[in-house]
């Protein structure tokens, strides 16, 4: 039974961008007999929505927020800045509910409410459909900077996500942090982009514009090295496995091939014929 | 009734976990639901294990086509080798009988001739479009025809940090009508590639794509099988090859390109006015 339960979460974790609500229908209709397994996988929902940033919309509100381990308030509560509200969110149902006014206790308020500010504009400059937020973590000595991107069209048997993580430290002005880009293709097949890039840059000054500066040059610099993988891949690996067609650039003559008597050398092929 | 329920429930898992795992994905849903465990080993598509075989010392592919238990026959012998060493002929019963695949299928000996011919061929197109890579086939018996699977795999390691492998998986039936065959073909292609650099971190790009298509076409001996069998597998890894082509380097590209813009949106949209304002000043 553990160990079932470690499977099916297993697989809670790994649904692609925009498709939980699939895999949790599968793994319903393949645990039909042990139907207690499903109300169990409270925890891994938990994980998967902190870790892939899951969004939602407040009630009265069209800006979607951020859930995350860096906006967590315990107890299946979480907050947003930028709307000074705190919410209970259901990790089964996605659903939230009880908002209320939350205000931001931090010695760094000031610096995460500018961060707050000038990751707006660059966010609205590249992203068509990002939610964002900044938030300060371990015991205030820093702040947990976070981007999340969807796009999700499953009439079209694809969908997308990026994930940006940063943390800037004031002590040691410096900024950690990863980009993630998760993409899946799914129509009479499955395939998937998978990427992780590490982000590690020193601040100075320690602002706002200058940690927002480095986030726009790391995600720049990323995305044109993305694309450099994505052209390397094509023109190297993918080039090394299997020819469009022969050196000759003729189909093969199979009725020759197929009609060589057993024994007798072919395994030159047409080519040196 | 739930098994059919459930085994297309598995199946739509399987094409939305990560396909880089599938195998271990496979895994852990036969022992999840272990009634379902042939249905889905027979249907979902693995990457290719390489053996070599003990009488010629060339290498050949394993799957659930050429496996009795866990013996392999290798096509350039036609004998069943055991993971301990021994081989023998197979899972024939007491009538001779040896029909289906995945259960020691040993073809007759007009289907053995043909698989023969078939494994030569192949290997030709093996060398011609891969340059390298194992390929195997298999052919067993059916009541109005034969069927068989076409197997072919390459790794590639370029230089750098660059990956790929490439399995080929071509099932087929060949049922016999009057001077002509009705072939039925379902390939799977399953392409892992991944790379990475200090610049660009970890990229992986892995998947499987599935089509199926079905062709009426003369028969005159069964050399004229083989050959047939050959257009047909040769016409759907070219056109295969182009779907990869443009579903990972393209599509892949292009929803990240969707995701976030490297140009500013502004900019981006002042263009795309600027583009519009001077198609509506040609237009008049």
């Amino acid at each position: 039974m553990a160990s079932q339960l470690a499977t099916v979460s297993s697989f809670v974790e790994g649904a692609p961008p925009g498709e939980l609500a699939d895999v949790i229908a599968d793994i319903k209709a393949l645990t039909i007999d042990t139907p207690n397994l499903v109300t169990q996988l409270g925890p891994a929902f938990e994980k998967y929505n902190e870790e892939q940033f899951a969004t939602v919309k407040l009630p009265g509100s069209s800006q979607p927020v951020i859930v995350s381990s860096h906006n967590s308030l315990g107890g299946g509560r979480y907050y947003d800045v930028e709307s000074s509200t705190s919410f209970a969110f259901d990790h089964s149902t996605q659903k939230t509910s009880s908002a209320q006014s939350h205000v931001l206790e931090s010695s760094n308020s000031d610096l995460v409410k500018s961060v707050l500010k000038t990751l707006g504009s660059h966010v609205k400059e590249h992203f068509p459909n990002a939610s964002y937020g900044v938030y300060p973590i371990e015991n205030d000595s820093k702040i947990a900077i976070v981007v999340v991107a969807n796009k999700y069209s499953p009439n079209n048997f694809w969908n997308g996500r990026w994930r940006s993580l940063y943390t800037f430290s004031p002590s040691a002005s410096s900024l950690t942090g990863s980009i993630k880009v998760d993409v899946h293709y799914y129509e009479d097949g499955n395939v998937r982009l998978l990427t992780t890039k590490p982000v590690s840059a020193s601040i100075s000054p320690a602002s706002a514009t200058s940690i927002v500066r480095e986030i726009t040059v790391a995600e720049k610099k990323y995305q044109e090295e993305l694309n450099k993988g994505f052209n390397n891949l094509s023109e190297g690996a993918f080039k090394g496995l299997r020819r469009q067609l022969p050196i000759t650039r003729q189909k093969i003559e199979w009725d020759k091939i197929a009609g060589y008597r057993l024994g007798q050398d072919i395994g030159g092929g047409t080519s040196k014929r | 009734m739930a098994d059919v329920d459930q085994f297309d429930s598995a199946l739509d898992l399987l094409r939305r976990l990560d396909p880089k795992h599938t195998s271990e994905h496979l895994n852990s849903l036969i022992s999840l639901v272990p009634s379902l465990t042939e249905d889905l080993l027979s249907s979902v598509d693995q990457p290719l294990t390489i053996a070599r075989c003990r009488r010629t010392g060339r290498d050949y592919l394993l799957c659930d086509y050429n496996r009795d238990g866990d013996s392999y026959r290798s096509p350039w012998s036609g004998e069943f080798e055991t993971p301990l060493g021994g081989s023998g002929v197979g899972g024939v019963d007491d009538q001779g009988n040896n029909e289906g695949a995945g259960e020691g299928a040993v073809p007759s000996e007009r289907v053995r001739k043909m698989e023969v011919r078939a494994n030569e061929a192949f290997d030709v197109y093996r060398e011609l479009y891969y340059e390298g890579g194992v390929s195997s086939v298999y052919f067993w018996n059916l009541d109005d025809g034969f069927a068989g699977v076409v197997l072919l795999k390459k790794v590639a390691t370029p230089a750098g940090k660059s990956q790929g492998t490439w399995d080929s998986i071509h099932v087929f039936e060949a049922v016999d009508r009057a001077r002509t065959a009705h072939y039925k073909l379902t390939s799977t292609v399953i392409l892992h590639l991944s790379t990475g650099n200090d610049a660009l971190g970890e990229m992986d790009l892995s998947g499987n794509m599935t089509r199926q298509i079905e062709s009426d076409l003369p028969v005159d001996d069964d050399i004229s099988h083989i050959a047939n069998i050959g257009k047909l597998v040769e016409d759907m890894e070219l056109k295969m090859r182009n779907l990869l082509q443009e579903v990972y380097f393209g599509k892949a590209k292009d929803v990240v390109g969707d995701l976030r813009s490297i140009a500013p949106l502004t900019e981006a949209n002042r263009d795309k006015a600027t583009h519009q304002e001077m198609i509506n000043s040609m237009k008049r």
